[in-house]
């Protein structure tokens, strides 16, 4: 890592907690089955929280039952300081901040993965063979009923700038998302909007006009929709929200016609792991058919691996969804991203367009 | 030369191996070659990636300001996958930003021109190009200096170099072979005559000595007349040795049919008075075919040009002297008057003894037989020189060569045998010394003379 972009990008960090359900210091332990002395051991570092990663470890410790498998569930940024910090902790880092993750592969902190399985894994899914997007998560909006049944349909970006444009007086204060300024996963989503699109900045101007509340994380949104503090929530996490929202059929989960969004969790081994042979061996479990098909199955992930089909898959989210899908592409500009300076540059931008018709 | 060395195996050898040097020099020249030309293209991409990042540098809050285009660092890595390095630096050298913090231009002189560094570094391990833009705000009034860096991995590079020297590399493979099988074609083809040649040689009549015709090339022209010259001499050699063998017999013949008529003679008789002359006869007959066969036989051995006797010192005078002894009874028989003139002081050559005496006892016996009424044999210093000088009719000078043939003779004669000189002339060519036949004295009879060569002992 670089010195000088480091103080601003750590506190950008700081805030990229897009696993909301997260406190730290969880973590999973499976012993191995027999003494398979020292280096059978695996340690993984995730930013994933513990209902989602315990089927996928419980599959592999099923297939390896000699390997003692260590999980550390850690906020992204706890992740990455720790990273740094002592590079020869972790086999496998996973983690949903996706600009870190390729910045540290940039840099040469991973290790290339030459198996058969990485060969096979799509190449958009991939960066070399060292970083390897496992999961496919739309980032959705929520609308609650009694907003539809009022002024009809929400189905895309642009019938949400017409709703807020419309409706800005009833929906005051009704409407909820990420803050850019201080959450990570906004940030990026904010930066890859408006390079989607110039009528991007028109919705912040709506969703300023609407007066809408600013929060942290995907939990705080879906808490209070579930509550009824909001009616409309803009980019939340997909996956979480299908397992929070299973049961509130009040709320409903829309993916944008025009667009949706789609990121991706990335893992990659570290150069100094301590058990690279175990690491390796649960990377091609991750972008196997068995790991895809628990991700796929037993949790709200999203498997990416192209011979799966049904629900769960990206397969199926692409036959359904066509064009319209936007994953963030795994390449340099998620660097840029990381610019302190462009940073600076959309936030300020963000402010004016989102204050340009603030009613107070 | 090892055996089973062979011409084709050189000629191979050596031509193949500066075509090898030469292909091995061609290969790394394409490489270097592909290298640059991959360098090129790419370096066209730190080019446009810095432009695009220099474009976006502004002048705000009063520092540096840069909205980076995402754009800039996508140009970077092509399907390679590269890594991907940027910064931008002010004038004192601090970064403004930048994911990395890559070496400075290390140029020294001041451009107030946008102008661009391209080169190979080692950074952190990894093996980067990079791209160093130095240029300067173009605003209003403020023209603040910075510098845009950007780097990448060599992945696509060298997936590129490799690409074009591998399409290089069929084509100068193709030209190799091609090379070689001509190079195949031609020495074989260079080299049949040389087959043509054996061949000739190995079909010939071992008995034949005729030239060799067939063409050939010049090279090999000049070794079939070299060898058409050996075998002409062959057959000269081979007819004079026909010649003698058969004079040879002839002489043999001669005496010996005579023998025989004297003993068929004396057998008609029965007075043992005749018997006893016949005997006599044949005795001086049987004497006679006997030296000359020793003389046939010295002269055979002294022509053989693999007879290289061992040469020892010998003084002349001492020579001459125990010759005079050994012939002045015969010759004074005969009323020949041998005389004899030594040098003053000693004179050492080298020689055989007996070889030289019995020269000097042809010469001798040669002078008694043609009327010579008076013989020398004088010995000289400075150079060492013997002759044997007679005062009978002599050789007329255009004969004279005439008579060191085998067999010669001046005039029909019984009693001689043709080859006194030419054994003198043998043992002249084994000692290495030069026979000279001139007149004598008041332009009388013979004077025969053995001029040795100066490395006296």
């Amino acid at each position: 890592m670089n010195r000088p972009g480091r103080p601003a990008s750590r506190w950008l960090l700081l805030l990229f907690l897009v696993g909301t359900f997260v406190s730290a210091d969880e973590s999973l332990y499976y012993p191995a089955a027999s003494d398979g002395g020292p280096n059978a051991s695996l340690v993984i570092h995730g930013a994933l929280d513990l209902p989602q990663m315990s089927p996928l470890l419980e599959g592999f410790h099923r297939q390896n039952p000699g390997l003692e498998v260590h999980y550390r569930n850690l906020t992204t940024l706890a992740l990455h300081e720790r990273f740094l910090a002592a590079p020869d902790e972790a086999d496998v880092l996973l983690s949903s901040a996706m600009p870190w993750q390729y910045r540290l592969a940039n840099a040469g902190h991973a290790r290339s993965l030459d198996s058969p399985a990485a060969y096979r894994w799509p190449a958009w899914a991939r960066w070399r063979h060292e970083l390897f997007a496992i999961t496919f998560e739309p980032i959705v909006m929520v609308v609650n009923e009694t907003v539809i049944e009022r002024f009809g349909e929400v189905r895309g970006h642009a019938d949400l700038l017409a709703l807020l444009e419309r409706h800005a007086e009833t929906l005051q204060g009704k409407v909820v998302t990420y803050d850019p300024a201080i959450s990570g996963a906004g940030y990026t989503y904010a930066i890859e909007e408006s390079r989607l699109s110039p009528r991007y900045w028109d919705l912040v101007a709506a969703l300023g006009q609407a007066d809408t509340e600013l929060v942290e994380t995907t939990g705080a949104m879906l808490e209070g929709l579930i509550e009824g503090r909001y009616l409309v929530g803009y980019n939340l996490l997909g996956s979480y929200a299908r397992a929070r929202l299973a049961d509130q059929p009040q709320l409903r989960i829309v993916m944008p016609e025009d667009y949706t969004l789609v990121t991706q969790r990335l893992a990659l081994i570290p150069h100094q792991a301590p058990h690279p042979a175990a690491a390796e061996r649960f990377m091609d479990y991750l972008i196997d058919k068995t790991g895809q098909t628990v991700l796929a199955r037993e949790t709200s992930l999203g498997a990416i691996h192209p011979a799966l089909e049904g629900a769960g898959t990206a397969t199926s989210l692409r036959q359904e969804r066509g064009e319209t899908l936007r994953p963030i592409i795994l390449g340099p500009s998620l660097l840029a991203t990381l610019d302190d300076l462009k940073r600076e540059a959309l936030l300020s931008r963000w402010q004016r367009e989102f204050s340009r018709r603030a009613s107070r | 030369m090892k055996r089973g060395d062979s011409l084709y195996k050189r000629l191979l050898g050596w031509l193949l191996l500066p075509l090898l040097v030469l292909g091995s020099l061609i290969l790394i020249q394409a490489w270097v070659d592909a290298q640059r030309t991959a360098d090129r293209a790419f370096d066209r991409l730190l080019e446009a990636a810095s432009l695009a990042i220099a474009e976006q540098v502004q002048w705000q809050d009063d520092r540096l300001w840069l909205d980076l285009p995402p754009a800039a660092l996508e140009m970077l890595a092509t399907d390679a996958e590269e890594r991907v390095f940027y910064s931008l630096v002010d004038d004192q050298g601090h970064v403004i930003t930048g994911n990395a913090e890559l070496p400075a231009d290390p140029r020294q002189e001041e451009t107030s021109d946008d102008t661009l560094l391209y080169r190979d570094i080692d950074w952190q391990g990894m093996t980067l190009r990079q791209g160093v833009r130095r240029t300067r705000l173009e605003e209003w009034r403020i023209r603040e200096p910075f510098e845009v860096r950007v780097a990448h991995s060599r992945e696509g590079r060298d997936a590129l170099t490799a690409e074009l020297w591998r399409a290089n590399l069929s084509g100068i493979v193709i030209m190799g072979s091609l090379a070689v099988i001509s190079l195949l074609f031609a020495i074989r083809s260079a080299l049949s005559p040389l087959t043509r040649l054996r061949r000739a040689i190995r079909a010939r009549d071992p008995r034949t000595l005729a030239p060799l015709e067939l063409p050939l090339p010049r090279e090999l022209a000049e070794l079939r007349d070299t060898v058409n010259g050996l075998l002409t001499r062959m057959r000269r050699v081979r007819s004079n040795q026909e010649r003698f063998i058969g004079d040879a017999s002839h002489q043999l013949r001669t005496p010996l049919a005579g023998l025989s008529a004297r003993a068929e003679l004396a057998l008609r008789q029965d007075d043992p008075a005749r018997w006893k002359e016949a005997l006599v006869a044949m005795q001086a007959t049987s004497a006679r075919t006997a030296r000359l066969a020793g003389q046939l036989l010295s002269l055979t051995r002294l022509d053989n040009p693999e007879y290289r006797p061992d040469l020892v010192p010998l003084e002349l005078n001492a020579l001459a002297r125990q010759a005079l002894h050994d012939h002045w009874g015969t010759c004074h028989r005969q009323g020949v008057d041998l005389g004899m003139e030594t040098a003053g002081s000693e004179v050492w050559i080298r020689g055989i003894d007996w070889l030289l005496a019995e020269a000097i006892g042809n010469l001798i016996d040669n002078a008694c037989r043609y009327g010579g009424r008076r013989v020398t044999v004088q010995v000289e210093d400075k150079p060492p020189r013997l002759t044997v000088e007679d005062d009978g009719p002599g050789i007329p000078a255009q004969k004279r060569l005439l008579m060191l043939r085998p067999f010669h003779r001046d005039r029909d004669d019984q009693e001689g045998s043709g080859l006194g000189l030419a054994i003198v002339d043998g043992i002249a060519r084994t000692h290495r010394a030069r026979l000279q036949l001139s007149a004598g004295h008041d332009d009388h009879g013979l004077r025969v003379t053995l001029q040795f060569t100066g490395d006296t002992p």
